[in-house]
């Protein structure tokens, strides 16, 4: 048995004692990472269970969307199918990982409330649950990039490991967005609402359904200030054969750096509190 | 109930001068609080740092070592559930400190974590994986579990077609699979029909019997005379000293 054979729980002490027990809460959250993992296994399998082609089901929608928008979209703005449905493809399915991830961030502790106020089980392994349970969805749509870039030919100019780098930063960044926005969830309920809206908004001021070069000059700055463009770009760009911009790098460290920084001081600070929020 | 020999690290529970507060959110109970902190349910209502909050408990100390079955008595919401998560490690003292040694068991919600949805099987893993168990030890546990339910194969069905006392039994069943130095109980357990409630008594008391501490709560008096040498009392979250289980009569009468 791996609980804790030792558990010692203590008033403020400072700023200082905040922070390490906040670090004691990331330290056992790591070492029992398999639980986080059983528990985000456990949901994509109890949220599909009794149907057919379970997580599929999302998969197959979100291809029959990239296939629609894909199609229409680029006569509409009369780009050809074989760079627009990729750019398309990719976009969704990367894009959808770090909307889903961040929404569903909402509920991390709500959810959990039940175990929080009842057990010692640290509380950073929910906020892993909720991300490890959307790689798991990110791998099922890998099935649409995936048949997207045979077809298309775009598989032998891929770059795999800068896409799996600019993975890394994407999942870095959305982390600290999903719990950023499950500890305030948690302490007012409006959060959650406001957080859909800004991710729907995101969705159209981000270049996933249109091409980011059809954008004057002098809007520029909605690309360049876009933390979402910058997550996407680091993924589909070396997938769809192009260079990352290094600035892009540049935003996505130094975004993952600070926004890590602010939102582990603030579960250092709220961390005793979280628990009375739900 | 003799006490069982001491383990290796021995077991200990030890809080100084704990206190806990719940912050209540969004409610102002300025205009209660006078009212409200003369009755005898709940704890005292005050003002923290701008936000109301209820003081669960106040100032606690408490000293168990292994053999020691602590029954906990008051009034609701006198403090006694608060302290058996407090003592879980899910609530932060507010002042003061909680150490617990030892693997800690908190049998306070057996539907903790129970997915209506999920099989009978499943829900067993996801139990045991919550109390800490890994993968491979319920995976050990799993037939004794499954015997012990006695839900055959149904245990391969939802927990949605449960009948109550079917999902009380598998409940039971999937959180007392464990091995707990400490042992937290909200009351005793009852479950399922006659018989079942014979055999799940006989399985608690085993489990009682290997833990090096029992803190239980309840309101019935005759039961902590049965399972517990030692009581306290908690009132408005002042917790009395911990006193012999003979006294409990004058305890009850102070």
């Amino acid at each position: 048995m791996d609980t804790a054979t030792h558990m010692l729980r203590t008033g403020r002490r400072g700023p200082l004692f905040e922070v390490q027990m906040a670090l004691r809460d990331l330290r056992a959250s790591g070492e029992r990472i398999d639980l986080a993992w059983s528990l985000a296994w456990h949901d994509v399998v109890s949220r599909y269970r009794g149907s057919i082609l379970g997580p599929l089901w999302i998969t197959l929608s979100m291809g029959l969307m990239v296939l629609g928008i894909g199609v229409l979209w680029g006569e509409l703005f009369r780009v050809p199918v074989q760079t627009f449905i990729p750019f398309v493809a990719v976009g969704i399915v990367f894009f959808g990982t770090v909307t889903t991830t961040i929404n569903e961030g909402c509920d991390t502790f709500v959810q959990a409330a039940g175990m929080l106020s009842q057990t010692s089980l640290p509380m950073l392994t929910f906020v892993w649950r909720t991300v490890l349970r959307n790689l798991v969805y990110l791998a099922h749509h890998l099935v649409i990039v995936a048949g997207v870039l045979i077809y298309f030919g775009y598989w032998t100019t891929a770059n795999y490991p800068i896409a799996a780098l600019g993975l890394f930063f994407l999942v870095a960044n959305v982390a600290w967005i999903s719990m950023l926005v499950a500890i305030v969830s948690a302490r007012f309920r409006d959060i959650p609402q406001i957080v859909q809206s800004i991710t729907q908004a995101a969705a159209i001021m981000t270049p996933v359904f249109w091409l980011p070069d059809r954008i004057p000059a002098r809007y520029h700055l909605i690309l360049d200030l876009n933390p979402f463009y910058h997550l996407l770009e680091a993924v589909r760009a070396p997938l769809l054969g192009k260079t990352v911009a290094a600035h892009t790098y540049l935003f996505l460290a130094a975004m993952a750096v600070v926004g890590w920084a602010l939102t582990f001081a603030l579960f250092a600070n709220t961390r005793r509190r979280i628990v009375h929020y739900l | 109930m003799k006490p069982p020999p001491l383990k290796a690290p021995p077991v200990s529970i030890t809080c100084r001068d704990l206190t806990l507060r719940f912050p209540v959110y969004g409610v102002d109970a300025k205009s209660l609080k006078k009212h409200l902190a003369k009755i005898t349910v709940g704890g005292k209502l005050g003002r923290h740092h701008g936000a109301t909050d209820v003081t669960a408990i106040s100032h606690l100390n408490l000293e168990l070592k292994a053999g020691d079955r602590l029954g906990l008595i008051g009034h609701n919401g006198s403090g006694k559930t608060t302290l058996l998560r407090a003592l879980s490690g899910a609530y932060e003292p507010d002042e003061g400190s909680i150490e617990v040694q030892g693997h800690i068991a908190a049998l306070l919600d057996l539907n903790l974590g129970i997915d209506p949805t999920a099989t009978g099987y499943d829900n067993i893993r996801l139990r045991g994986r919550i109390a800490g168990l890994s993968s491979k030890e319920v995976d050990a546990r799993m037939d004794e579990i499954a015997e012990f339910s006695g839900l055959g194969p149904f245990l391969a069905m939802p927990v949605k077609t449960y009948s109550a006392g079917m999902q009380a039994r598998l409940a039971f069943a999937a959180a007392t699979a464990v091995e707990a130095d400490v042992l937290l109980m909200d009351e005793w357990i009852a479950v399922g029909d006659a018989d079942f409630q014979k055999i799940a008594h006989k399985r608690l008391l085993k489990l009682v019997e290997r833990a090096g501490i029992l803190v239980l709560a309840s309101h019935d008096v005759e039961l902590l005379r049965l399972y517990c040498n030692k009581v306290m009392r908690m009132e408005g979250g002042v917790a009395s000293a911990v006193t012999d289980i003979k006294k409990l009569d004058e305890l009850l009468a102070a």
